[in-house]
């Protein structure tokens, strides 16, 4: 009985040992460990966060052989276990919300450029965009504009802080462009989930709710006596970047119907000459000590991977636009993508 | 039909699969239903669409059920909404009815589970169309007549009142989230302790804290030692379980389903919010509830068949209108979606396969749940003949993974349920009533939510009265319900009195 339990014990060990060689020769040719914890900025797995990570980290998995693992764990959490990890163990993929949190001064948001070293940009989610109800007096981004400099005051439901409030500041300073001192009549009406902003639109207790195309375009096919039937107004990605989505659009609206709610088709200005455009990016934050070298290799391995031009297609079908940037690339980007928002933000604040 | 093509021997097997799993997770105090789809979601990339929904429905279903194991035996509510199984589902264990009262349990589960899948069929649509009447005003006056449970359930009004007073402060400490239309600012702590509150104290390690560990701590003064007379309760003794426990329960199943199909049609109220509901209902309007709280079956059967329903329910608003109508819902629409499949008004009618399919899945997976645990369950009982000196060090690592991986692996959740235990324990020992603090723990959060935007939505606080018909009838129940509370207290003290 004792051989039977010191045998047994020494498969076990052995077994393990020979596990954790395999696990860190894995990586050998990259300096990356071979379990790769990916923690996202959200605590859904239903999201886009969620599910734009799991398609990019499946196939970086694939790529480099390693273990990886997506954790739904939220953004503070999030934040916190990227300061903890200087090994490179642990890093995150997050959306504009990452650096706009910052700008709104919501607390808890670092400045991600300080702080952290910001990774390469993989895909964007197109479809931000503002409805109203299908009975709204309201066409266009116009109207509303000329609603509030003549007065009325328009409400708009948003979740504050993040890429949800950034539309709503962007309407507000075309206000204040065209109608300075007007800006005061679009209110935020602060909610949090996308049901909840619907029910508000449903309650007439708002007249515009920033929704998106994913989760709002089946409400705009209903009839207009229908209490739920909703309209687009106004989707805030670039024309180029709705025209990289599939030719058939989302659902029953076409991308051919999905330009006409893109500038230059509707205009919030925000300069002289030039709208208002955003578009919803999704990027890897490291630790400021990882290792460059196992920064390049991600880098090296998503090129590879997009290269191959098998996750564009994938990324299309859950109407993502593929949008490879390389660390260095996409970090710079970002930053000036930032200074261009704080711009807005800070002239809001006057 | 296209449909037949998908009925396999493998989508049946999937869902079979999924139920057992799902019981497994459920039956773990610290891992739920949630826990379970959303480690099971990669995998619907492999099988399909059809076969990766019978997976999850069942894994849903299974999950919801298995709560109630640890809840009866153990006296740990698996999943939050098994909380009110523990009230006579425990006591019911101590006496040597564990299997009886599972059973009780099971049945009331599959009853709960078909009755919110026929009106999910029949309903869905019509039903959606009703829940959107339903603004932040109604649903704060749902958790606030959920709340009115305290009145019942505590044994002194006074130190009750107080006591989910202190549950409702405890729930909000953290930030009101930005995530939640708040402004992000932390509050009710020191600056030190942001780093580890931001976010506040997660719900599942406070529950297993509080019902779990506390347990294993009072148990643990006492002394384990057989000769003690704390030796493992045994299976033997007590009623056995007989079909005719349900004779005049017809009522409660129905009432305590369709509050679970109701609750689940409405997003973001919880499942918590359902079973306790139903519980202060059939406390409160049955024609004998003298025994509830002590070990009487209609309280398990208020519990389960509530907590049931609501998966039906909560599909409403996920298949009617591309809301969730819970955390585990919001997961399917990342199956969904993964698939590329868009949920909205239309889902029904643009994928009416799909729909049948899922009510097909809905239904196998609560008739297999029944057959899985209705037979399993005598050798699952025998859990609790167990000695607790092996038992309970094994609950206590239980909770400690399950507190650690609810949130992906924040150990601070593992203080949490630490910290929360010795609260439970000294609670105890002062006099407290944990289950009032936990109920208001549990709805607090959801209650001010609902409170400040309806506010905000609307500016004054007449509107909490003159919002809609809804809200004059949800303040009628609320006043019902704490008068009927009230009166059930003095007829008791007056029976004691006389009795004495």
């Amino acid at each position: 009985m004792k051989a039977i339990w010191n045998k047994t014990c020494l498969a076990v060990v052995a077994s393990a040992a020979i596990g954790i060689s395999a696990s860190a020769q894995a990586a050998d040719d990259c300096p990356l460990p071979g379990n790769l914890r990916v923690v996202i900025g959200s605590t859904s797995t239903g999201g886009d966060t969620y599910q734009n990570s799991s398609i990019v980290v499946d196939r970086l998995a694939d790529k480099l052989d390693i273990n990886a693992k997506v954790d739904a764990v939220g953004v503070m959490p999030g934040f916190q276990a990227l300061e903890r990890s200087r090994h490179g163990n642990t890093v995150m993929i997050f959306h504009d919300g990452a650096y706009l949190g910052n700008l709104y001064g919501v607390n808890g948001y670092p400045d991600i450029f300080s702080k952290f070293i910001v990774g390469p940009t993989i895909a964007i989610n197109p479809g931000n965009a503002y409805l109203v109800p299908k009975d709204s007096p309201y066409q266009s981004m116009s109207d509303i504009i000329e609603a509030a400099g003549d007065g009325k005051q328009i409400k708009v439901a948003i979740q504050p802080g993040s890429v949800s409030e950034i539309g709503f500041s962007a309407l507000k300073n075309a206000v204040r462009m065209k109608y300075p001192g007007k800006e005061g009549n679009i209110v935020a009406v602060n909610t949090g989930s996308q049901a909840d902003k619907n029910q508000l639109l449903f309650d007439g207790a708002v007249d515009v709710i920033n929704g998106s195309v994913q989760a709002n375009e089946q409400y705009t096919q209903l009839p207009a006596d229908d209490q739920k039937a909703m309209r687009f107004v106004w989707i805030t990605a670039r024309e180029k970047t709705i025209a990289e989505t599939d030719e058939a659009g989302m659902g029953d609206t076409t991308r051919e119907q999905l330009l006409q709610y893109v500038t230059p088709n509707v205009s919030v200005p925000m300069a002289a000459d030039q709208d208002f455009t955003f578009d919803k990016e999704f990027f890897f934050l490291y630790n400021k000590d990882m290792d460059p070298a196992a920064i390049e290799c991600i880098d090296d391995a998503l090129a590879e991977i997009y290269d191959e031009g098998e996750i564009q297609q994938q990324q299309k079908r859950s109407f993502f636009v593929p949008d490879f940037k390389p660390s260095q690339e996409a970090a710079s980007y970002l930053e000036e993508k930032n200074d261009q928002y704080k711009t807005i933000i800070s002239d809001l604040n006057g | 039909m296209d449909i037949l093509s998908h009925l396999t021997p493998m989508f049946f097997a999937l869902i079979a699969a999924g139920t057992s799993i799902g019981i497994i997770f459920g039956a773990i105090p610290g891992m739920t239903a949630t826990m379970a789809v959303a480690v099971c979601l990669p995998l619907t990339y492999a099988f399909g669409l059809e076969n990766g929904i019978a997976l999850l429905l069942g894994l849903y279903v299974g999950g919801i059920s298995g709560g109630m194991v640890p809840a009866v035996l153990i006296n740990i509510p698996g999943t939050p909404s098994s909380i009110t199984t523990t009230f006579d589902g425990y006591p019911m264990a101590k006496r040597g009815e564990g299997e009886r009262a599972l059973k009780i349990g099971i049945v009331a589960s599959v009853f709960g589970g078909l009755f919110s899948a026929a009106v999910l069929f029949f309903f869905a649509p019509v039903l959606a169309d009703f829940a959107i009447k339903f603004s932040y005003v109604e649903k704060f006056l749902i958790i606030l007549l959920a709340l009115t449970v305290i009145a019942s359930l505590c044994s002194n009004m006074l130190m009750g009142v107080f006591s989910g007073v202190l549950g409702v402060w405890l729930s909000l400490i953290g930030t009101y989230s930005i995530t939640e239309g708040g402004n992000g600012e932390p509050r009710l702590m020191f600056d030190f302790m942001q780093y580890y509150l931001i976010d506040g104290f997660s719900l599942l390690p406070v529950l297993i804290g509080i019902f779990g560990l506390t347990t294993v701590l009072l148990d643990a003064e006492k002394g384990f030692k057989d000769e003690t007379g704390q030796g493992p309760i045994s299976l033997k003794g007590g009623a056995k379980f007989r079909f005719s426990v349900f004779k005049g329960q017809l009522l409660n199943l129905v009432r305590s389903s369709s509050i679970g199909t109701f609750v689940g049609i409405l997003p973001g109220v919880g499942g918590s919010a359902a079973s306790v509901l139903a519980y202060s209902q059939e406390k409160n309007f049955s024609r004998d509830s003298s025994q509830m709280g002590k070990g009487a079956p209609q309280g398990i059967v208020s519990s389960e068949s509530s907590n049931n329903a609501l998966t039906g329910g909560a599909l409403v608003p996920l298949l009617s209108l591309g809301i969730p109508g819970d955390s585990t819902t919001a997961i399917l629409i990342g199956a969904f979606t993964l698939q590329g499949i868009q949920v909205g008004p239309l889902f029904i009618g643009n994928n009416l396969d799909t729909w049948y399919l899922m009510i097909i899945a809905l239904l196998a997976a609560n008739v297999l749940m029944f057959g899985i645990m209705y037979f399993a369950i005598r050798h699952i009982a025998r859990v609790i003949e167990v000695p607790k000196y092996i038992l309970y060090p094994l609950i206590i690592m239980m909770c400690v993974v399950g507190a650690y991986a609810i949130n992906y692996g924040i150990m601070f959740d593992v203080w949490t349920l630490l910290i929360f235990g010795v609260f439970g324990w000294v609670a105890h020992k002062i006099g407290l009533e944990t289950v009032p603090l936990i109920i208001g723990f549990i709805l607090g959060k959801s209650a001010e939510v609902y409170f400040v935007k309806s506010l905000e939505s609307y500016g004054n606080y007449s509107i909490f009265f003159t919002k809609s018909p809804i809200a004059m009838f949800l303040w009628v129940l609320i006043a019902v319900s704490l008068a009927f509370a009230i009166y059930l207290r003095v007829r008791n003290r007056r029976q004691a009195s006389v009795e004495s």
